[in-house]
């Protein structure tokens, strides 16, 4: 090229560029979710083709030399509605915009914490995960969490009780077979094994992993068949609050023969959380109060919460996380419900709605609360450790004011859980990961019903002692895990008793999901509540068995992931668990006492499906869920009690701008064998229908749900009324 | 070919049949149209190994000897069940009756073994009665119109009857 000709093109480009320039200003501002979360890795464009930029960790993202005037900008990321902006950018000038982007039910394969004690992708975990998104949570707008546990497929609760694949059936709460994690610190009740669903408020919850089976392997007692980490909210950066308030009204029995008041009974309450992040440091604090007139005689019940999480970054590497919570609630018993002559029965044989006037007055006050500490540190790629101390306590009072001596008008127990564990994540290299720790758990129990003698109060100790390894080696798309967890327990500082879990399985990665196949054993310590129990129940005695001795059994599941298209995702698993020294209450007819015995042999074997599609995408989500149980009592060659051979639970949701419309529907079949305490008493199948409705726009969300539509009236445990028509109105503001 | 809108319909009515279930409903402790006594019975103590069947029974008149006592309406009893007299404290019971008045509504425990006249002082025990109201020591009076509720008793296996004790 001639230095002329070079000139004349450099002149010309000059003045074309000169001729082009316009005015420009800047645009700013941070993308969250609907729920306030800061959204990471979200792209944010000027539209049609402008720049784009990335948010960070905070969600913050700066577009600079936008063109002045009237421009779009555009937000999106996989997982979430895009969200598009009109706005005037003026030149020389910046204009803030922030971004509330809601999830969109793209079926993406999720990162679960609590499978393998690590972070991994729930097509790897060796046995069936459920999961309860935080967007289903509000949908629900539950007041407790169980109330969205209780939709996963696999899981039922009967009168509070929960159960995994039929782990647990009804004891009264008493001696959970599914251990209760809040972000992987275990919180069951120290002195009856059972779980405080109301330890955590629901809005703190940001999801629930629900591991199914046998998860003994690493975490030990209690795990028998199940373990469900409820997985709280991360802090974030900068200034935030969250106000909850919630209403609703009970229907009233449909049947005047069963009236009981003469007024409508609501249920309100408000929550309150707040939370500051700045550099390394982040904090939050909620508090919150609600009410319920009950939808029965007698069922009145107030709580009051207080939760909070505290977060230091010393460093890159390593986190401090504390957080504590405390909750108490007051409530009347209402259970169980008036048999004929029993109270003022209206010639009828029964009375749902009514207590028994024997048990008028009956009340309950329950404080629980947890404080944890937790150090994680991650030097490098390869290797990770955790330290944990935690504290879990419980102190309830029963009063029964018409009981008489030698009965005490009055029950309590308190008892507090102090653990300790050690962890370590290796990766030596990208075919390896071994999993490792210690854990030290100590409880004690205070107390005059779990005693151990009538009519006195002792302490009760139990120490356990356990380490645990898991190694896991990939080979091309084959994924093997093997290892197990020794437990040492003694009780009241007498003889140690060992138990050793072990647990092997596979993963076979395929284009289209995963397959997977374990086995393991399984075992749990009785409860201090079990082995000392002395009360009174039923019109009779209630006496101790401290030989009682640890259930153990052996779980396999057979699984296959599937997802061939980005609109539809399955979950299918073949599993069995064989069980024995099963605990449960005998009633001695001799002798007229009831007592904890390891009696039973068991058996259950199924069938767990799910799929989730989205026919319409992205308004239309449907999940289908089903699960067949064969549960059998082998030592009387019958069927388990408490454990419906269907369960069928059906959930549609549709999404339109900020609409958003859904229904839950739940089958569970009735119990094919009555409770040998209630021969004569109708065994019914559940079968309830929820609708609700929502509206989210900005920081405003409105949730409104009418559980129980038909207003079903039944019951699953003997004489206890499950729930009637329950409508509720949520209003939540996020900032 | 079936539209997506007739398959919505088809979801909503299959899952309104599932819905739709009578569940619990009020149960009246009498039939409409019975004529009778419907009442509970309160078990208490141990049901004793030797228990063959314990009957629930009525008589118009007190009887007077051994003799009067097949006298006993109905014909064909109700009797309790026994699987859960034990643990249960209360049993629900109805006894079908000619329209009068019944001065004697007890529980008769049976023993295992065939029942004669002659062996009614060995097989047969009185365990519990329905008794007045003003003074619990004696046998309440119930009059059947219709359907009598509130017919309710004790039936003690600590504290039986034989025969004997009513007609030495």
């Amino acid at each position: 090229m001639s230095p002329l000709r070079a000139a004349t093109l450099l002149l010309t480009m000059s003045a074309r560029q000169a001729g082009q320039t316009v005015p420009t200003g800047a645009v700013y501002g941070v993308v969250r979710d609907t729920a306030g979360v800061a959204v990471a890795g979200a792209q944010v464009r000027q539209l049609p083709s402008g720049t784009a930029v990335l948010t960070d960790s905070a969600g913050r993202y700066r577009l600079d030399g936008v063109p002045a005037g009237i421009v779009t900008v555009r937000a999106a990321r996989i997982g979430f509605y895009p969200q598009q902006l009109v706005l005037e950018v003026l030149a020389g000038d910046s204009t803030r915009v922030d971004f509330r982007l809601r999830q969109s039910p793209l079926l993406v394969n999720s990162v679960i914490v609590t499978a393998a004690k690590r972070s991994q992708l729930l097509d790897q975990a060796v046995t069936s995960v459920a999961l309860v998104s935080e967007r289903q949570i509000a949908q629900r707008a539950v007041n407790t969490i169980d109330e969205a546990v209780d939709k996963a497929p696999g899981v039922q609760f009967i009168a509070g009780q929960v159960n995994v694949r039929g782990s647990s059936g009804f004891v009264e709460g008493l001696g959970s077979r599914v251990l209760l994690l809040v972000d992987g610190v275990p919180a069951n009740q120290a002195d009856r094994g059972g779980i405080n669903w109301d330890l955590v408020p629901a809005g703190e919850v940001a999801r629930v992993e629900v591991v199914k089976g046998a998860g003994s392997a690493l975490y030990g007692s209690s795990a028998f068949g199940g373990v469900v980490n409820l997985v709280t909210r991360e802090l974030r950066e900068g200034w935030h609050g969250r106000v909850r308030a919630t209403g609703g009204v009970f229907a009233n029995p449909p049947h005047a023969a069963w009236g009981f008041r003469d007024y409508t009974g609501i249920q309100d309450g408000l929550d309150v959380a707040g939370s500051y992040g700045q550099g390394a440091v982040r904090a939050g604090l909620s508090a919150g109060a609600r009410h319920s007139d009950g939808y029965r005689q007698q069922d009145r019940a107030d709580h009051w919460q207080v939760t909070g999480k505290g977060e230091w970054r010393p460093e890159p590497a390593t986190i401090v996380n504390l957080s504590g919570a405390w909750a108490s609630d007051q409530y009347q018993v209402p259970e169980p419900w008036c048999e004929s002559t029993q109270c003022a029965d209206r010639g009828l044989a029964f009375q749902p709605f009514l207590i028994n006037a024997a048990n008028l007055g009956n009340r309950t006050r329950s404080d629980k609360g947890y404080f944890s500490t937790l150090v994680t540190r991650t030097p490098s790629e390869r290797t990770a450790w955790m330290a944990r101390a935690s504290w879990v306590r419980t102190h309830f009072t029963d009063a029964y004011p018409q009981r008489r001596p030698p009965f005490s008008t009055s029950d309590y127990s308190i008892a507090n859980r102090v653990g300790f564990e050690g962890r370590v994540v290796s990766r030596p290299d990208t075919l390896h990961v071994v999993t490792a720790g210690l854990e030290v758990t100590r409880s004690d129990n205070f107390s005059n019903v779990f005693s151990g003698a009538a009519g006195s109060t002792r302490t009760h100790t139990e120490g356990t002692y356990a380490a645990y390894a898991e190694a896991e080696q990939t080979v091309g798309r084959l994924q093997l895990t093997i290892g197990a967890r020794g437990d040492f327990l003694a009780v009241d500082g007498g003889g140690i008793t060992a138990f050793v879990s072990p647990r092997a399985g596979a993963v076979w990665s395929t284009a289209a999901g995963s397959w997977r196949a374990s086995a393991g054993r399984a075992y749990r310590a009785p409860s201090l509540a079990e082995r000392f129990v002395t009360t009174y129940a039923l019109g009779f005695p209630v006496i101790p068995n401290p030989a009682l001795r640890s259930e153990d059994g052996w779980s396999a599941e057979v699984g296959r992931t599937w997802a061939p298209r980005p609109w539809i995702r399955g979950e299918a698993a073949l599993f069995f668990t064989q069980a024995r020294q099963l605990i449960e209450p005998v009633f001695n007819d001799t002798t007229l006492v009831i007592q904890f015995q390891n009696v039973d042999r068991a058996r259950l074997m199924g069938v767990d499906l799910s799929v989730t599609t989205t026919p319409l995408p992205p308004h239309l989500t449907t999940t289908l869920a089903y699960q067949l149980l064969d549960a059998r009592d082998l030592t009387r060659d019958s069927v388990l009690l408490y454990r419906p051979r269907h369960l069928l639970t059906l959930s549609a949701d549709f999404v339109w701008r900020d609409w958003g419309a859904g229904a839950d529907f739940r089958f569970s079949s009735r119990f094919e064998r009555p409770d040998p305490l209630f021969p004569g008493d109708r065994q019914f199948p559940g079968r309830v229908l929820d609708l609700r409705a929502s509206w989210i726009a900005g920081p405003w969300a409105v949730h409104v749900k009418v559980a129980n539509v038909f207003n079903y009236v039944y019951n699953l445990a003997p004489r206890v009324l499950e729930p009637v028509r329950t409508a509720t109105l949520t209003l939540t503001f996020s900032y | 070919m079936t539209t997506m809108r007739t398959r919505v319909a088809l979801l909503v009515v299959a899952l309104g049949a599932l819905a739709c279930d009578d569940g619990l409903v009020p149960q009246p402790l009498c039939p409409p149209g019975f004529v009778g006594i419907c009442g509970r019975v309160t078990f208490r103590g141990p049901v004793p190994d030797s228990t063959d069947v314990v009957y629930i029974v009525a008589y118009a008149t007190f009887p007077a000897s051994q003799s009067d006592l097949f006298t006993f309406q109905p014909q064909s009893p109700p009797s309790l069940h026994l699987d859960s007299a034990a643990r249960a404290t209360t049993q629900p019971y109805t006894l079908k009756l000619p329209a009068g008045t019944y001065h004697w509504v007890l529980a008769a425990w049976k023993k295992l073994g065939v029942l004669t006249p002659q062996d009614a002082d060995s097989l047969l025990r009185e365990a519990g009665f329905y008794r007045d109201p003003a003074d619990t020591s004696q046998a309440g009076t119930v009059v059947v119109s219709g359907a009598t509720t509130g017919v309710d008793f004790v039936v003690d296996f600590t504290n039986m009857h034989p025969v004997s004790f009513y007609f030495p």
